[in-house]
């Protein structure tokens, strides 16, 4: 197996309250990503989802565990890993084209002014933003805001692109659009990505893997869902495909119920290992996708709890 | 009908004006007064006190020609004791704006850091919270006998009165930063420098300014007293003077020129602080 | 100089005004080739007036000076007089240490001298370029002047004693080179109180004077006090910066001040108030203001204060002459310097005065100009601080008197621009009609019956 790009090795977070007790909000959390891949982390609210992406990020520091990119462990923030945040968090003082060219210099402080103009400008093109360049964030829309989050990202090349619900605080159409602009944008860059969502639809059409969280705290990995569907999948023939639904109906029945009685779960659970599953393929045509545990489409060890 | 609705501002402030000066007018009319007993002591008094009354309040035309002959020359300079009123207020200006400067030289870092680090915010608190409110005439004599010279004990109390603002201002606009900002700046590697000048001063930049614009007014309305008291030169010393001399006229012709002044540095500094201002 | 009334020679006889010579006639020729034996002349003054300061009765000081020997005398004094130091103040008239000079005044007709002499060119005939600012108050002007910013200044004379003593200021060595003026105060009263004019009736009245060291306070005092009031207890007495008076006056805050001109007719100018008597009925020939310097500029720069002082005796001779008052007038009304119409002025100066009941007074004493620092005027002010409290402990009168009201120096200056100096540092004075004797403080502290002692 070769050595992913970001190596997530039993993080855990805990806080002291006043009262001197402490809450292990989550714990013996073990996941990789590979290059190239799109990533989501779906949960209930009070998993500690944001807290897992600023670990990431180097942002926070864990409370133990380490994580690896490139073999190397993260210590703090780092060009390499380029945020895309849930307010989008531009620079109200600043331009389209500030906002952007603040974040190339950053990347590239020897480049003339002119370079860094040149080169934002190509991710200002690249997320449809051409034309807006002199646009203060308060002139734009909530959608066009998160195009430049984007754009900001992406223009300092970054190894991987860690989102923090991304599109959460957005109206439904502006949020397709917005979606398949980066489904395209990814496919067109190779991008890698982890976000976070808690929106089912997102995951299946943006996510090769979807790690579940089940609730906080004490929160774990509960599975690694695999979606089985192609990647030139879009918005508007995704329902169309027959592993959506399964896939949809996994999730769904994982928020709604199972997400809760984890705390339950077996002594055979290893957390290093969260059960990797397809719920999206038909049971006959079950394939095991990790050679080193027996995988069942659609199976859980989990059922067996219900 | 919408320019008949701009004008009705105008037009009201303009009858509350002429009201005033009405009002104002009809109150200072001379009185019918007895004639004078005896001329040769008629000559040696004041008009009103021949006729045995008190000096008068002057009129609006008395402060009308007096504002308007002040206007003809705002410039004389007929020794250090007397000078027009255009250069008294320059003085007074020069001197607020020094002591204004240098207050700013010295809250904007020293309030950056307090901003920044809590330790330092705790630490130096209490200082702030006594020291605040100490007013700003209160350190004059202090200061003459410690800096042993009036002109800079003058700019010393300015600068001690326009500190807070924008001490308090900048450490609070420093500390209110959005978290994501500065998260944003951490996950570009911006160094703490560029994050101190491109991400945060930027951000601080209304709340600092709204600092420094409470800071001028104070120091302005500082400037007149803190002139009265050690007099030489500015306008505070203009009023004090023409006090010595009784004229009321000279006394409001210089209130008319404080407000103005004061008006116009109020505004330049809003306009100052529209341009950091922020929409979000 | 065969004829010098040398205070060392116990058998010399009495002659012209200055005493120095035998008669008017030699004074003044003496007066006109002065500056060859300018030197000479120099040291036997410093050393005659030292020696007056000393035993100011001539009785004394023959049988003194007949007994040990003039030499041996000398030397005697010199131990504890630094005879040195005050004659080379004089000895040499070498180049300026400083020819610009900043010399603060308060804006009231005690600082005639000081401030003619910028407008009159007095300043500038010594080569001096003086300016003369006009200062807010008692306090602003000895804290410009402690800080020296100001190289000279126009004080109340009772200022450079309590500086000196170090009452109301950390202590400093102080002098006082001139008196600006003598006389030249009054008492006014609010024009609603002109029915009022028996002291007995002002039970409850509020006073203004300018300053709480001040000839004003204690003359104000001395007043209330003979007429059987306590200024402490009967009275209120408030210190009311000068230019303030006139507008608390007619705003009922005060029914009275005893001030300095021309604070008084100003209030008469503007029907806010009468003048219900002069100062010089309580004392004819009182001090008022002084010209005032550091002992440090007088011993660092003697040249500069020479010149200085000079200027301020010429102006203060010239301004002793009643026709030249109206002159004076009009050089110190205007903003620059006195800042009030010319009229009062000139009713202040001349003595030709409204006195605000609808009388034309004439005074042509009403103000006038005397540089002599008396001893005995020192001494007078340290009575009045101790009877009311503001000076306690021991003093000794006679050396503070000497060492702040430098009379050496103005005697010297004065015989230099014509003016006839007293042979005498001391004299007793009567204040209102009683006998003030410089050599017995104590005595007449004691005999009063009100007092905080």
């Amino acid at each position: 197996m070769s050595e992913p790009l970001i190596r997530v090795e039993g993080i855990a977070k805990k806080f002291t309250g006043r009262d001197g007790t402490s809450t292990t909000v989550f714990e013996n959390l073990y996941f990789g990503i590979e290059p190239g891949e799109f990533v989501c982390l779906i949960g209930h609210s009070g998993c500690g989802k944001t807290t897992i992406l600023n670990v990431l990020s180097g942002l926070e520091q864990a409370s133990s565990g380490y994580v690896f990119v490139g073999g190397r462990e993260v210590s703090g923030p780092s060009l390499d890993r380029a945020v895309i945040f849930q307010s989008h968090a531009l620079m109200p003082w600043l331009t389209v084209m500030g906002n952007i060219s603040f974040a190339v210099s950053s990347r590239w402080p020897e480049w003339s002014d002119a370079k860094v103009r040149e080169h934002a400008q190509k991710y200002i093109d690249l997320v449809n933003l051409t034309g807006s360049e002199k646009k203060r964030p308060a002139e734009l829309s909530g959608g066009m805001k998160q195009r430049v989050g984007i754009a900001r990202a992406l223009s300092i090349q970054p190894k991987m692109l860690l989102m923090d619900e991304p599109f959460s605080a957005l109206d439904a159409l502006t949020r397709g659009v917005l979606q398949e602009e980066v489904l395209r944008i990814c496919a067109e860059t190779r991008q890698t990505v982890f976000m976070i969502t808690h929106d089912v639809d997102e995951a299946i059409l943006l996510a090769d893997k979807i790690i579940l969280m089940t609730n906080g705290p004490q929160a774990k990995i509960a599975e690694v869902v695999v979606n089985t569907m192609p990647r030139s999948r879009t918005r508007h023939d995704l329902h169309k495909h027959p592993h959506y639904y399964r896939i949809r109906n996994h999730l769904i029945d994982f928020l709604v119920d199972r997400s809760k009685l984890f705390a339950a779960v077996s002594a055979e659970f290893d957390p290093r290992h969260p059960p990797l599953v397809s719920p999206g393929l038909d049971p006959a045509e079950a394939t095991v996708l990790d050679p080193s545990r027996p995988q069942g489409g659609g199976v859980t060890p989990l059922a067996a709890v219900r | 009908m919408t320019s008949l609705r701009n004008w009705r501002a105008p037009a009201l402030s303009m009858v509350v004006f002429l009201l005033m000066i009405g009002i104002w007018h009809a109150l200072t009319l001379p009185k019918a007064a007895p004639p004078a007993a005896d001329s040769e002591y008629a000559a040696l008094v004041g008009a009103a006190a021949a006729s045995g009354q008190k000096s008068a309040f002057p009129s609006p035309a008395d402060v009308g020609a007096k504002i308007w002959q002040h206007l003809q020359e705002p410039f004389y300079d007929r020794g250090p004791n007397d000078k027009g009123i255009g250069i008294q207020l320059a003085f007074s200006i020069a001197r607020v704006l020094t002591g204004y400067l240098l207050a700013a030289l010295v809250a904007i870092p020293v309030g950056f850091l307090i901003g920044m680090s809590p330790t330092v915010y705790r630490a130096l608190d209490p200082y702030i919270q006594v020291l605040k409110p100490i007013s700003p005439l209160a350190w004059m004599p202090l200061a003459l006998f410690t800096l042993k010279d009036s002109s800079i004990s003058a700019i010393f109390v300015i600068f001690i009165c326009s500190l807070w603002p924008m001490l308090i201002n900048t450490a609070f606009g420093v500390a209110s930063v959005r978290k994501e900002w500065l998260n944003v700046a951490r996950t570009l590697e911006v160094g703490p420098l560029r994050t101190a000048f491109r991400v945060i001063l930027p951000a601080a930049a209304p709340t600092i300014m709204t600092g420094m614009r409470i800071s001028i007014g104070i120091a302005w309305l500082v400037i007149v007293a803190a002139e009265m008291l050690v007099g030489g030169t500015g306008i505070g010393y203009f009023v004090w003077n023409e006090w010595n001399n009784l004229s009321i006229t000279n006394i409001l012709t210089a209130i008319l020129a404080i407000g103005l002044v004061g008006m116009l540095l109020d505004l330049l500094l809003a306009r100052l602080t529209r341009l950091v201002t922020f929409p979000e | 100089m065969s004829a010098f009334k040398d205070p060392f020679n116990p058998g010399v006889k009495l002659g012209c005004g200055c005493g120095r010579h035998s008669d008017q006639a030699a004074h003044d020729a003496d007066l006109a080739t002065q500056t060859s034996d300018t030197e000479a002349l120099g040291n036997r003054v410093v050393e005659a007036a030292v020696m007056r300061a000393l035993f100011p009765h001539d009785a004394t000081r023959r049988r003194f000076l007949n007994a040990v020997g003039a030499s041996t005398a000398m030397a005697a004094v010199s131990t504890f007089f630094p005879m040195g130091m005050a004659k080379d103040v004089f000895a040499q008239t070498g180049p300026l240490e400083k020819s610009s000079i900043k010399v603060g005044f308060i804006p009231i007709t005690c600082a005639t001298p000081i401030i003619m002499s910028q407008p009159m060119g007095f300043y500038g005939r010594q080569g001096l370029n003086v300016d003369v600012v006009k200062t807010a108050g008692w306090a602003v002007i000895r804290d410009k002047t402690l800080n020296k910013e100001y190289d000279a200044a126009h004080m109340l004379s009772p200022m450079p004693i309590a500086i000196s003593l170090g009452i109301g200021a950390n202590a400093m060595p102080y002098t006082v080179p001139a008196i600006e003026n003598i006389n030249g105060q009054a008492i006014t009263l609010s024009i609603k109180h002109k029915d009022k004019r028996d002291p007995k009736s002002w039970k409850g009245f509020k006073f203004a004077v300018p300053f709480d060291y001040s000839m004003h306070n204690y003359l104000l005092r001395y007043y209330l006090a003979e007429h059987g009031l306590d200024p402490d207890k009967d009275v209120q007495i408030r210190s009311v910066p000068p230019p303030e008076m006139v507008a608390n006056l007619r705003a009922d805050n005060i029914d009275g001040f005893l001030a300095p001109d021309p604070v008084n007719q100003r209030a008469v100018f503007d029907g806010v108030g009468f003048i219900h008597t002069l100062t010089k009925e309580l004392w004819e020939g009182h001090p008022c203001c002084a010209f005032a310097a550091s002992r440090e500029f007088v011993t660092k720069m003697p040249n500069t204060y020479r010149a200085l002082l000079k200027a301020i005796m010429e102006a203060t001779a010239y301004a002793a002459k009643p026709e030249n008052r109206k002159q004076i007038a009009e050089a110190i009304a205007p903003a620059n310097y006195l800042n009030q119409p010319v009229t009062v002025i000139e009713q202040v100066l001349t003595g030709t005065y409204a006195d605000g009941l609808g009388n034309v007074k004439k005074d042509a004493n009403r103000i006038d100009f005397d540089p002599f620092p008396w001893h005995s005027f020192a001494i007078w002010i340290m009575s009045q601080m101790k009877r009311w409290g503001q000076l306690k402990g021991d003093v000794d009168y006679a050396k503070v008197a000497r060492e702040v009201f430098l009379a050496t120096d103005a005697a010297r200056l004065m015989r230099e621009v014509g003016m006839k100096p007293p042979t005498t540092t001391t004299k007793k004075f009567l204040v209102m009609g009683k006998e003030f004797d410089p050599a017995k403080p104590e005595a007449y502290i004691q005999s009063f019956a009100i007092k905080r002692v």
